[in-house]
């Protein structure tokens, strides 16, 4: 103490070295340990069979999904009414940072819960029922499932994604929801123009990963690389970045935070509507609507919630550079039909997209979009066109119809 | 500890003590406890605590009178029908905004600033104490500040709410309904994560207090300091800085509402309190020690 008594600005150390001992201890923790782990090395071909292998019947953890999608600000879509807090609607996935919980018992029986500030959104698969819960406005929506698709469901023996196929859900067709679903979406994309090495080995949610990365050939693209980062021991991919031509940072990223491979507590999947709440039986359900699976790009399906295509879409070009183009109508606040909200969000969508800067050229003229790792653009003739390229791939294959 | 200090410590029970300072007067609490009634015993501080208590009975008879309706108030504020537990925790999340900051500020404003400004403060330091175990005791009295503050609050809305509302099982936000014994345990949690957040903002205040001789002025600046976290907390341009905001996870409480309770966003609000509480009550001990006590 005496030191301190000769020394009185020498106080101010103590503070100072707390401030330098808490900034190092947080930098250490965020940065990626990307230590050589001790792991064998495996190949690129290796770690796309254990991928394709993997075999994962339980699961619980947390999944942390960023998006840099280079998108307008959307209020209403990207967060909620209010500023700086998460929205817990599950329509809400396309854009900031969004927080899950994923319980995975078996193939009938999942549960995926979206964190918001105060509010969470639960869909609850067990045997033949599946559950929808929002916590917002206390509503439960019941889909019963038939034999048929649970069936279907047992026996597909891949980590099931959250939801099973055909449940018409308020979820956004596009974006994936665990790193398994989204490395599934990269890897059925990938064709011949796709480089695939290896980068050693990366540890997230604490578990040591080898990465695989992706590199489109085609220079076209908006896509820089994907980075698969896959489980050691289990091959689950644990995260997803999918890298932008135009970020350093990931423009998307979908990872486990903490994961636990033990069975979950048969509690978490078991859901009786509390009193109070609003329940709604959606009847039989009827074949799934053409979604995520037919897109050739999962981020680029999520760009577009609003446009309602009715005809049918052109393809243009192959792989990464694809660009599809489709008819579309702007739903007018009048179609709304579901409710009040609906119709609000449609027309605020509308005006959104008519704020957009506007183009011309050989094809004719309309609004684009440029996003960081997909483009769209809206023709006044009424067509979209939207790809993981820059506009300019977009004009020639507008002009190309 | 200073010279002067160590030439009065010396009394009929003195223990030998490695600088001079007897065991048993620096287990003592009675400057603890001569500081808490003071405390407990200005007018201002009753009167905040009767705000505090005051605001979860208005919201608990509010819901009582008017009919069932649609409609988005306040956080947990449709849920309070179903459990009465729901209102503490309604008030809470409202009053965490400002009334339980401002009570923090009011007190912080007291601790050093007020003494110095009424001249008290250097007749406290020839009690004799040193200025460190001064200064943790001030914190010690703003730590119990800030539960008896939450306390109050979820003390008058329980039983409001339970007086109103009955005790039924509560509903958490992952739609699956508690116990109403486990409830309790929720809502103890809840009162306990938002008493650190409040304790961390005290160590702010603490050090607040120490730079000036006007408790008014300490308590705005505490104030505003609090305010300007909101308002960045809210700006999502600088989403790099909401990590190392004090107010980032203060509403993170509902997710202690979950089933099962996420704790990631728990886990993180409580390392950033600890964190504010080290560096800046090492400030104001930084500050304290050296500083001219001139009133």
């Amino acid at each position: 103490m005496s030191f301190f008594i000769d020394h009185p600005k020498a106080r101010w150390m103590l503070p100072v070295a707390a401030i330098g001992v808490i900034g190092a201890t947080a930098l250490t923790v965020t940065q990626t340990a990307n230590a050589d782990s001790g792991l064998q090395a495996r190949t690129a071909a290796q770690l796309l069979a254990d991928v394709r292998s993997a075999n994962v019947s339980s699961l619980s953890g947390t999944v942390v999904q960023t998006s840099d999608l280079g998108l307008p600000e959307i209020p209403g879509l990207g967060s909620s009414g209010r500023p700086g807090l998460a929205s817990s609607s599950l329509t809400s996935l396309i854009s900031g940072t969004h927080t899950w919980r994923v319980w995975l018992g078996g193939p009938t029986r999942q549960r995926l819960a979206l964190i918001g500030s105060n509010g969470e959104s639960d869909v609850i698969h067990n045997g033949m029922d599946v559950w929808l819960w929002s916590s917002a406005d206390k509503t439960a929506v019941h889909h019963k499932l038939s034999a048929d698709q649970v069936r279907a469901g047992s026996a597909d023996k891949r980590l099931p994604s959250g939801l099973p196929s055909g449940v018409p859900s308020t979820l956004p067709s596009g974006a994936p929801r665990t790193p398994d679903e989204a490395a599934r979406a990269v890897l059925g994309l990938m064709g011949k123009d796709t480089t695939v090495t290896t980068s050693g080995t990366a540890s997230v949610a604490g578990r040591s990963a080898y990465e695989l990365v992706l590199t489109p050939n085609d220079k076209t693209t908006l896509v820089g690389s994907v980075r698969i980062a896959i489980d050691s021991q289990e091959h689950v991919p644990l995260r997803v970045q999918v890298f932008s031509t135009k970020l350093a940072n990931p423009a998307f990223e979908v990872a486990f935070t903490a994961v636990d491979f033990a069975q979950p507590d048969a509690r978490q999947f078991a859901f009786t509507p509390p009193a109070g709440t609003t329940v709604t039986e959606s009847g039989d359900l009827t074949t799934p609507k053409a979604g995520a699976s037919a897109d050739p790009a999962p981020v680029k399906t999520s760009a577009d919630p609003s446009a309602k295509v009715q005809g049918a879409p052109t393809i243009v070009g192959s792989g990464w550079s694809t660009v599809v183009v489709a008819p579309y109508t702007l739903p007018s606040p009048q179609n709304g039909g579901a409710g009040g909200s609906a119709a609000d969000s449609a027309a605020q969508l509308g005006g959104i997209l008519k704020a957009l800067p506007t183009t011309s050229g050989a094809w004719g003229s309309g609004h684009v979009l440029q996003g960081t790792l997909f483009s769209l653009v809206l023709t006044n003739d009424g067509r979209v066109a939207i790809g993981a390229v820059p506009p300019t791939q977009l004009y020639s294959a507008l002009a190309a119809k | 500890m200073s010279a002067a200090e160590s030439v009065l410590t010396d009394g009929p029970q003195r223990v030998a003590g490695s600088d001079g300072v007897p065991l048993s007067r620096r287990l003592s609490t009675r400057l603890l406890r001569s500081e808490l009634r003071l405390i407990a015993g200005r007018r201002r501080n009753q009167m905040g605590l009767l705000v505090l208590a005051a605001v979860p009975v208005f919201i608990a008879v509010a819901v009582r009178i008017s009919s069932p309706r649609e409609g988005r108030g306040p956080d947990f504020l449709s849920s309070i029908t179903s459990n009465g537990l729901f209102v503490p925790i309604a008030a809470l999340s409202v009053e965490l905004g400002l009334f339980l900051p401002l009570a923090i500020a009011m007190l912080a404003g007291d601790a050093v600033a007020g003494e110095a400004n009424l001249g008290t403060l250097r007749y406290l330091l020839t009690v004799p104490v040193g200025r460190t175990r001064l200064l943790v005791t001030k914190y010690v009295s703003l730590l119990i500040g800030a539960v008896w503050g939450v306390a109050v609050v979820v003390l008058a809305g329980a039983i409001a709410g339970i007086a109103l509302f009955g005790t039924g099982p509560m509903l958490t936000l992952s739609g699956t309904e508690i116990s109403f014994g486990s409830a309790v345990w929720r809502v103890v949690l809840v009162s306990l994560y938002i008493a650190v957040g409040l304790a961390a903002l005290g160590a702010v205040g603490l050090f607040i207090s120490t730079l000036t001789e006007q408790p008014l002025a300490a308590t705005v600046a505490l104030m505003i300091f609090t305010i300007l976290s909101w308002i960045a907390d809210s700006v999502p341009q600088i989403s790099w800085l909401h990590p190392w905001l004090l107010v980032d996870q203060w509403m993170a409480f509902g997710d202690l509402l979950r089933d099962p309770p996420f704790w990631d966003n728990i886990a993180q609000g409580l390392r950033v309190d600890l964190a504010y509480v080290v560096v800046f009550w090492l400030l104001a001990w930084a500050r304290f020690a050296g500083k001219d006590i001139t009133s």
